[in-house]
């Protein structure tokens, strides 16, 4: 479809594709629930499904561009990397820079974007056969832009982690998922109620005193993003084992992630109940 | 005190193992998981910890790896560090 219909042909499509699994298909309003009845909370009926409908259809775009991306090259695509010069002044201080994001907008964009920076960029992402994100920069038959770190590695990826640091590499994690067990997760206020966040990015940021950024790609209109720096995080080196002590980073992240959906209401794509009780002894789900 | 009492040392009183004894700990043990049930991010903390107590950087991950099995392994991989 995007080879003979372009994007524009993509788009139309998707508005009724969009249509018919919102008002048919509970599962996927269900999925959405979880974050827009905390965004959005008393709406009900006729407006919710509007909500629900809106936020499916910004996923959609974000897959047909990544597609685009993918199948016609990034040149069809606008990426303006708000920030350039602050990241890269972070940098400069040559202990290496942690970005922490979230599932909002095309985080495969703003890994191309990084590429301006001239510095190796790691992602934390499970690496698995079959992997719709793996999948896409193959379509143009490239290599993609970033090198994977898989946390179902040795440690959980934590030495090859503190590797990318201590070469004045870029290191980039989702802040709004969980990785791994419960102990390596605080929890802080989202939206009204406490959800279970990583706290690795920071203790990461304190053992060896790189920044912190926190960035999220967003779209801006058809075929145009923006990759904002919201935040910069300082973390006080050494500040030991216990995960209360990093909690107060997290919260950092979740007020800035807390403005970005405030701004950019149906831009936000972490589909995974993040308020759900934790299960003892279970590691969550991949977001 | 050597090398690998120093070590025992510090991974009690610095990683917080209030439930071991310097001297409980066994020198083939492996560190994470099921010997003395260190955790991945604990890693991070332990790299910190050999940096601050012996001046010596991991910085070679694959290092790291071997030199983590235990604290035999770890002593001998600081001592090997240590005379270069």
């Amino acid at each position: 479809m995007i080879q003979f219909g372009g994007r524009q042909g993509a788009y139309a499509l998707l508005l009724f594709v969009v249509l018919y699994y919102t008002l048919f298909r509970p599962s996927v309003r269900a999925r959405s629930s979880h974050y827009l009845k905390r965004r959005f909370p008393g709406r009900n009926g006729l407006v919710s499904l509007w909500d629900s409908y809106r936020l499916n259809l910004g996923i959609g775009r974000i897959l047909v561009d990544r597609a685009v991306l993918g199948i016609l090259g990034p040149e069809r695509l606008k990426v303006s990397l708000a920030g350039r010069q602050e990241l890269q002044h972070l940098l400069e201080e040559g202990h290496g820079l942690v970005l922490v994001t979230a599932h909002v907008g095309c985080w495969q964009l703003a890994m191309s974007s990084l590429s301006t920076l001239d510095t190796r960029v790691s992602l934390l992402m499970h690496h698995e056969e079959g992997d719709l994100d793996r999948q896409f920069f193959e379509h143009g038959g490239g290599s993609a832009p970033y090198r994977i770190v898989d946390p179902a590695g040795y440690l959980g990826g934590t030495l090859e982690m503190l590797q990318v640091l201590k070469h004045g590499e870029i290191l980039c994690i989702m802040g709004d998922r969980v990785m791994g067990g419960e102990s390596g997760t605080v929890s802080v206020n989202f939206l009204g109620q406490p959800v279970e966040l990583p706290f690795s990015p920071y203790k990461l940021a304190s053992a060896t005193g790189a920044p912190v950024a926190v960035i999220f790609p967003y779209q801006t209109g058809e075929g145009g993003y923006a990759l904002q720096v919201a935040r910069v995080i300082r973390v006080p080196e050494q500040l030991g084992r216990a995960s209360k002590a990093y909690r107060p980073y997290a919260a950092q992240f979740i007020e800035a992630l807390e403005r970005f959906v405030a701004d950019h209401p149906y831009q936000f794509f972490n589909f995974f109940d993040m308020w759900a009780p934790a299960v003892p002894g279970k590691p969550r789900r991949r977001g | 005190m050597d090398i690998k009492n120093k070590l025992k040392k510090i991974l009690v009183e610095d990683l917080n193992l209030e439930e071991l004894t310097p001297e409980q700990i066994d020198d083939n043990a492996p560190l994470f998981g099921e010997g003395l049930g260190l955790d991945s991010l604990d890693a991070v903390e332990l790299v910190v910890l050999v940096q601050k107590h012996f001046g010596i950087e991991i910085k070679d991950m694959e290092e790291g790896r071997t030199a983590f099995q235990s604290v035999n392994a770890l002593a001998a991989y600081i001592e090997g560090r240590l005379a270069q």
